[in-house]
Formats: structure tokens, sequence, C-alpha cells
């Protein structure tokens, strides 16, 4: 005979078993629908309509994302951002790979440039774009105070237009190349020695079997660097915010900034987040892409 | 001896380029503005203190520098409950249609969203909640960015805690919740340890969102703080080296003491 009290208990124990996933999940779930993803939908809703001094005015479709692929500022944006992006990571590749192999033996004083090799991906990036400011100002710069103790004069490179932008890459590199370099020597590290010794055994030299040998196992996970790196370099706000704010005239003004200041600046908030719309479909395309690339890379 | 040599001048030149800009910040915040500007000396001839006592007394660094911290512990602290929870129960239990692989499916994809997309949206959200300029408003936000990290790093850490522990718990008479406090967490903390590092750096980094969701030293966050000194045409450099110095010391120290833990975290666990 069953005791009512007893099996009460025990459905109620399971009962709660059941639930307790969900009660789990719920908490941070709840947070990211409220903070993250109804954001997205309501900027989504937002890019549609028409706002004056911040405050929506009447629907317009798609009208703001037409204003937008026809608009030459936001044209020029774009490109800036992807000419920063692919610059910047693809000489973060080659220094970071280079870097790696070189560290790939053991030897002194690889700790201590580990070490060392952290500070630039650590330091706040607004305090980044201070020490590159610091560096590339004309009256206050390092540059021009190393160019002066040579016998030269002032250096300008934040007042012109390519020197900035390359000032702003140069910027990224020093705190980019790390990662790309920790990455990578994690990586190699991870290799199978046996190939790489054979081969040197049957007299290929380093380059050689570089290319044959080590590039190839390599190249999965160069590959994953590179997405990370991409996907992270196409949202850089804060060093240029610091650094020129995306001067002179528009020469470093990146997506971000851009968005921004058509928001924040002239309150034109549906068209910004058109842009950022935009924008974010633009990364999710080629995080996409890249998946696939590397998922068919990896079964073939 | 040509190689150690060849190794050795790589090695240097290397340092010298990472350090060099460090160096120069460092020296600039020992100098006067008038060292600075028009003598441009390579070190500073006159060292003082003067440009980070200024700072402290008129410049409302102790209040950023308060404001980071608060702000920094409490959101992570909360990230990692939630995200620890969220982590356990994916990994953990078979929920219908998938459901527990579609969370974590969907906070995954969440991080590739550059957190620039959702700026205005999220600007509106903490304006219509009357958090503008406040702890709470920042402390919201900065914990939704961190619990996706925290579910995916938590997730790959669960995963290698054994089921056999929490059974053998649970045959004791532990309820399941119980078996995961109890022994699930403690044998997960490196994992929990590894995880709040990498998200203390960036939650205490964070300036895009403390530019627009803040806007006095009432909760105005170390990098915010920091820009206002920026000014357009006049550059206070004395004021802005000392304070890239202070904005910058405290996590790089942090940075060195867990640099173990490190570079699993800037990697989203592409490293171990």
């Amino acid at each position: 005979m069953n005791r009512p009290g007893v099996r009460k208990e025990r459905l109620q124990g399971a009962g709660l078993d059941a639930a307790l996933p969900y009660f789990m999940l719920a908490p941070g779930v709840l947070l990211v629908l409220l903070v993250l993803i109804y954001p997205l939908w309501d900027g989504l809703r937002a890019s549609t309509m028409f706002y004056r001094f911040g405050n929506p005015v009447r629907k317009v479709g798609f009208d703001n994302y037409i204003r937008l692929w026809s608009d030459p500022q936001f044209l020029n944006s774009l490109w800036v951002t992807l000419t920063f992006v692919a610059s910047a990571v693809a000489i973060e590749t080659v220094l970071g790979l280079a870097l790696a192999l070189f560290c790939s033996h053991e030897f002194r004083g690889i700790r201590l440039l580990r070490t060392i090799l952290i500070i630039p991906m650590v330091v706040t990036p607004v305090v980044v774009g201070i020490v590159f400011r610091l560096i590339y100002a004309s009256d206050a710069g390092m540059l021009t105070a190393f160019s002066e103790a040579l016998g030269g004069g002032a250096v300008e490179i934040l007042g012109h237009p390519v020197r900035a932008f390359v000032g702003l890459v140069v910027l990224d590199v020093w705190e980019w190349t790390p990662l790309m370099f920790l990455i990578l020597l994690a990586g190699l590290q991870s290799l199978p020695i046996e190939p790489l010794e054979a081969a040197r055994v049957d007299g290929a030299g380093p380059w050689r079997v570089f290319i044959d040998h080590t590039f190839p196992m390599l190249r999965p996970i160069i590959a994953v660097a590179i997405v990370l790196r991409t996907i992270d370099a196409f949202g850089t706000f804060d060093q240029v915010f610091v650094l020129t704010h995306g001067g002179p005239g528009e020469a470093t003004r990146l997506l971000s900034i851009f968005g921004y200041d058509t928001a924040f600046k002239f309150q034109e908030t549906g068209y910004a987040a058109a842009l950022f719309v935009t924008m974010g479909l633009i990364i999710l395309a080629f995080t996409l892409a890249a998946v696939r690339l590397l998922k068919r890379a990896a079964t073939s | 001896m040509i190689r150690a040599l060849g190794r050795f001048t790589i090695v240097a030149f290397v340092l010298a380029l990472v350090l060099l800009p460090i160096y120069w910040m460092a020296s600039t915040s020992l100098k006067s503005n008038r060292e600075i500007t028009q003598e441009g000396t390579l070190y500073p001839h006159h060292p003082s203190f003067e440009n980070f006592a200024h700072l402290f007394a008129y410049k409302r660094f102790s209040d950023y520098l308060l404001n980071s911290i608060a702000v920094t512990i409490i959101s992570v602290l909360v990230a990692l409950v939630l995200g620890s929870l969220g982590a356990y129960a994916i990994v953990r239990f078979r929920l219908p249609f998938s459901l527990e692989r579609r969370v974590g499916l969907s906070l995954l994809i969440l991080r590739i969203v550059p957190p620039v997309v959702i700026l205005i949206p999220v600007y509106l959200l903490i304006l219509s909640l009357g958090l503008l300029d406040t702890w709470l408003g920042l402390i919201i936000i900065y914990t939704a960015l961190n619990v996706t990290y925290c579910v995916w790093m938590m997730e790959s850490f669960f995963r290698e805690i054994p089921v056999d522990l929490e059974e053998a718990a649970m045959v004791d008479g532990d309820s399941r919740f119980g078996a995961f406090r109890r022994i699930v967490l403690p044998v997960a903390a490196p994992g929990l340890v590894a995880t709040s590092i990498f998200a203390v750096i960036v939650t205490f980094n964070e300036f895009m969102f403390a530019l627009v969701l803040t806007s006095t030293p009432h909760a105005m966050t170390m990098p915010r703080g920091t820009a206002t000194l920026i000014g357009r045409i006049d550059t206070d450099w004395a004021s802005m080296s000392a304070a890239g110095v202070v904005g910058a010391l405290p996590i790089v120290l942090f940075a060195f003491l867990v640099q173990r833990h490190l570079v699993r975290g800037l990697t989203l666990g592409a490293v171990k």
C-alpha cells in the first residue's frame, strides 16, 4: 500500500529535479534576453524609423538603408574600415607567425619575452590610444623628440591623412601582434614533432620544412586566429576615439566612430541604427563564410 | 655563438618595440607640461609626481577608480554565478528540442556581434530604466556581456569533470543541485578563476558603453574619466600621460600576477 505522503515527496523531488535545468538557465538567459537580444531587435526597429532630435517621428521602411548605400561618407567609412582590418590583421599574422617560429625552440629569455608581450594586450585600449598620441604628437611626441635629438624637425603624423591611417594600423599591430604570437606559438608547440624531424633527417632545409610540413599543419590554427582577430578589429572603437576621432577629415573614420557620431553627436538615431545593423550583418556574413570554409577544409 | 647573438638581438629588438611606447608615456608623466612641449627632453630632467597628485586632487581620479573597481567586481561576480549555473545546465542536462544546446549556441553567436552594434538600443534601454549615470546601469550591461563569455568558458571546464563525481554524491543522498554546489564547483574552481581573470580585464577596460551611459564622476569609470582629459584644442599632455599610467598600472600588475591563466581567456578558449 502506497502511503500518499511518501509518494508525494518523491514526486515533488522528481518534479523539482526535472525543473532544475530551467531554473539554472533562466537567470542568465533572461538577462541576456533583456540586455542583448531585445536591443538587437530594438535596433532593427529603430533602423526603420526617422528620428528628429533623438525622437522617433515616423516609419520609413528601408529608406535609411537605401540612403546608407548612396552616402559617400558611409562608403568611405566602410572602405577605411575594410582596409584597416585587412592591413592590420595581415601584418599581425605575418609578424606573429615569424615571432612564433623564432620562439618555437625553448631558449633563455623566452619567458621574459612572453611576459612582456602580455602588456600591450591588457593595457586599457583608451590608454593605448593615449600612448600613441604621445608618440605621434607633433609638439610633445616621441617621434618629434627623437627627430629633434638627431637634429631634424617636428614630425607630423596625425594631421596628415595617409600617415594618420598608417599610424592607426601601427597602433593595432603593436597592441595585437602579441595575441597572434601566443595563439600561433601554442599551435606550433602542439604539432607532432616526428614529420618535421623526418624531413630534417632527409636533408630538408628550414625553409622547405616550413613550407612542406609546418605551414600545412598549422593552417587551421592560423585561420582561426585570423577569424578571431578580424571580428575583433572590425569593432575597433576606443583607440580611434582617443587617437584621431576619425580625423583628419575622414581618413581614420571607422564605421564604429561614424555610427557613434551619427547617433550621439548628430542625433540621427534611425540612420545610425541602420548603419550598425548593416555592420552586424557584414560581420555575421564574414563569420558564417569563414566557419563554412574552415569546416570544408577540416573534412577534406 | 653567432646564432645566440642573433637571437639576443631579435629578442632585444622586440622588447624595445613593446616597451618604448610604454616608457615614453611613463617618462612623460613625470615631466612638467613645459618640459614636455618646449624642451622635448628624452627623459625627465626634474622628475616629480606632481601630475599624479593633480589627477587625484583636482580631476576626481579617486572617484573613477572606485567606480571602476566596484562595477567590475560586482558584474564579474554576478556573471560568474549566472554563467556557471547556465553552463552546468547546458553540459549536464538533456532538454526537449535540444533546448540547452540551442541556448549555448545562441550565446556563442552573440559573442561574435561587435558590442557597438547594440550601443544605441542599450543606451535607450538604460535611459528608459532611468539608470543613466549610475553604477547599476553599467553593471547590467557588463554582466550581460560577461554572462555569454562565462557560459562559454565554464562549459568547457565542466565538460572536463567526470559525471561519476556527482553520481557518487547523489547516491550519498545529495540533491542534484547539492552535488553541483558541494562537488562540481570546488573541482571547477581553477576554471572559475581563469574565467574571471579575463572578464575582469575586459570589464575594467571597457570604454564605449561607459562613454554613452555615464556623464559625471558619480558613475564614470577609469577609461571614461581618462577620456575627459582629451581636449580638442589644447592638450594637457602631463595630466593625460599620468592618467594613462594610473589607468594601465592596476590592470598590467593584475595580468602579471595571473598570466598563467590569461591566454586561454584571450583566445576565447581556442588555446589551452
